[in-house]
């Protein structure tokens, strides 16, 4: 129809996909409801983000201590030199003044959910008519004997992009050609299913230009591991002979470090002594879910799989890896759909609407060189009080070398519009 | 000043003529929205249209924002801002049948409604109009 006036209206959607459409009741002169978001990784910068554009009868708080963010997906292109580390990290100025978010860097130390009131480490105190929980994982203490806070500055993580990454990176840098890199991964569920197995994968690259003596042990809490075909299609073909990968039917897992000698021990009674050792220890829900009562018994946080809020807590929203999602994984991708998804049901529900159906929906490329990926695409949806998959598809062994490097080029594009799309 | 919005970008033909919003640059919408309640009018729309105050369409967009641009052209990915409504239709329905060329499009595709489509279709071309790549 008229054209002009259309493009003037979808013009003003700057950014956001999300279209505002204000319901006028909502924003009738009375006071905006207030969203708390408590945490700025991809799940709660993409809930402030799509609540703020798509719901202004809605004031949104960020509360985030980091003034950068880095991410956690494209890391192990870091760890492995592929990457600098700068090209991973995102401020949250520009987010802030486009959607009109007040950022807050400061840690949540308390939730009052009879009051609706979070406290600040500064001891401010944030008033909130809906709060969004998202703080990421936690590490379970005692998992591994010996792997304390002095042990990880040793034996790193890098399963938190920052610090720890560098650590890592340096760690392989520095290692003498020859040298034994040990990768302990941990027991389900945790962050990023197969991202151990591209760290791998990627350090292999490295090694086989600087240092091609190495060898690469991953000793694994599992006896299986997503992707498991592919990766250990492109080891061979890739890396012969330098990756070796026991599962817990051999070793019994690790169950003790001893972080000055870089030596780790199994429960079958076997120990390695590396030269580099990345040590991914079991995980949990974030800290301030854990404080807040928004966990169950098995440390990770019960949901409402359509809207996202809290089955303990009402008024409390969890988004991201912290929460208990069903069949999906806790990836950056499934954060930011479950917190689209998060964002139109507080933003209905604060208008008087019913929560819209969910799309969800994830998709991992994974590296397995340099030039080489694999993806998975699964949808999912609702089912009664959990979320199942509805449609699952996987890149296959037997597909071509340049389909495997066009899945590489896509995940660069990926990576652009995905940042775009939680921090732009 | 008038603007005459068309609210078919919502999946309804309505046409709202407003007085006195003059155009806010990339907060356009929000402070057209703010003048259609200063002024005491009312953005009618059926709840499935509106399902939850936000397009239908814009809430699917908001799932091929996570890998595809939407202001931009993009490296990697192809991009699908620019596209017709009718191309983007026919483009999903296509990816429905077959896992080739993309197993990521497939599922996608296969989680969709044909009203989940055309909605997307209708919103993602509207936007494309605004904002040509």
């Amino acid at each position: 129809m008229t054209s002009w006036t259309r493009r003037e209206f979808s013009g003003g959607l700057a950014g956001a996909a999300a279209l505002p459409v204000l319901r006028p009741r909502a924003a009738r002169g009375q006071a905006k409801a207030q969203v708390v978001v408590i945490g700025g990784g991809v799940g709660g910068a993409t809930v402030a983000k799509y609540l703020a554009a798509s719901t202004p009868a809605v004031e949104v708080t960020l509360v985030e201590s980091g003034r950068l963010y880095a991410t956690c997906f494209f890391s192990n292109l870091y760890i492995a030199g592929l990457r600098s580390f700068q090209s991973l990290t995102y401020g949250y100025g520009a987010f802030a003044g486009r959607y009109g978010i007040r950022v807050v860097h400061d840690s949540a130390t308390a939730v009052e959910s009879d009051s609706k009131t979070v406290k600040l480490e500064s001891g401010a105190v944030l008033s909130y008519d809906r709060l969004v929980v998202a703080p990421g994982i936690a590490f379970r203490d005692g998992a591994i004997a010996g792997y304390d806070e002095a042990a990880m500055q040793v034996m790193p993580h890098a399963w938190k992009a920052g610090p720890q990454s560098k650590l890592l990176h340096r760690q392989l840098q520095t290692m003498e050609d020859g040298g034994l890199f040990v990768l302990v991964v941990p027991p389900d569920p945790f962050r990023c299913p197969p991202a151990p197995y591209e760290r791998a994968s990627l350090v292999a690259a490295y090694f086989q230009r600087h240092k091609p003596r190495a060898k690469i042990l991953i000793l694994d809490a599992k006896d299986t591991f997503p992707g498991q075909n592919l990766f250990e299609d492109a080891w061979a073909r890739n890396y012969p002979g330098m990756i070796e990968w026991l599962p817990a039917q051999f070793t019994g897992g690790v169950k003790e470090v001893d972080g000055k000698a870089r030596l780790i021990k199994t429960a079958g009674g076997g120990a390695f002594t590396a030269a580099v050792a990345n040590v991914i220890p079991a995980q949990m829900a974030g800290q301030i879910a854990q404080r807040s009562g928004l966990t169950d018994r098995s440390g990770w946080c019960p949901v409402d799989p359509i809207t996202f809020e809290s089955t303990l807590q009402p008024g409390i929203h969890l988004v991201g890896d912290t929460i208990i999602a069903g069949d999906m994984p806790k990836s950056a991708f499934s954060a930011n759909s479950q917190a689209k998804a998060c964002a139109f049901a507080i933003g209905a529900s604060l208008t008087g609407f019913p929560p819209p159906a969910p799309h969800l929906f994830n998709t991992c490329y994974t590296f397995l060189a340099p030039d080489e990926a694999w993806s998975n695409a699964i949808s999912f949806k609702p089912v009664g009080a959990t979320i199942r998959t509805a449609h699952v598809f996987v890149s296959k062994v037997e597909d071509s070398a340049e389909t495997r490097h066009q899945s590489a080029r896509e995940a660069e594009g990926w990576y652009i519009a995905f940042t775009e799309d939680v921090f732009g | 000043m008038i603007h005459v919005i068309n609210i078919s970008v919502l999946g309804k033909a309505q046409a709202y003529t407003i007085a006195g919003c003059r155009d806010g640059g990339a907060h356009w919408v929000r402070h057209a929205l703010t003048c259609f309640v200063a002024m005491g009018l009312s953005l009618v729309a059926t709840a499935h249209v509106l399902a939850g105050g936000v397009d239908h369409g814009a809430q699917i967009a908001a799932t091929c924002a996570s890998c595809h641009r939407v202001e931009a052209g993009e490296r990697g990915i192809p991009p699908i801002v620019g596209l017709s409504e009718a191309k983007l239709t026919q483009a999903l329905l296509a990816y429905r049948f077959s896992e080739r060329p993309s197993h990521v499009m497939h599922a996608i595709a296969l989680s969709l409604s044909d009203e989940d489509i055309a909605g997307v279709a209708r919103f993602l071309a509207a936007k494309g109009k605004a904002s040509p790549p």
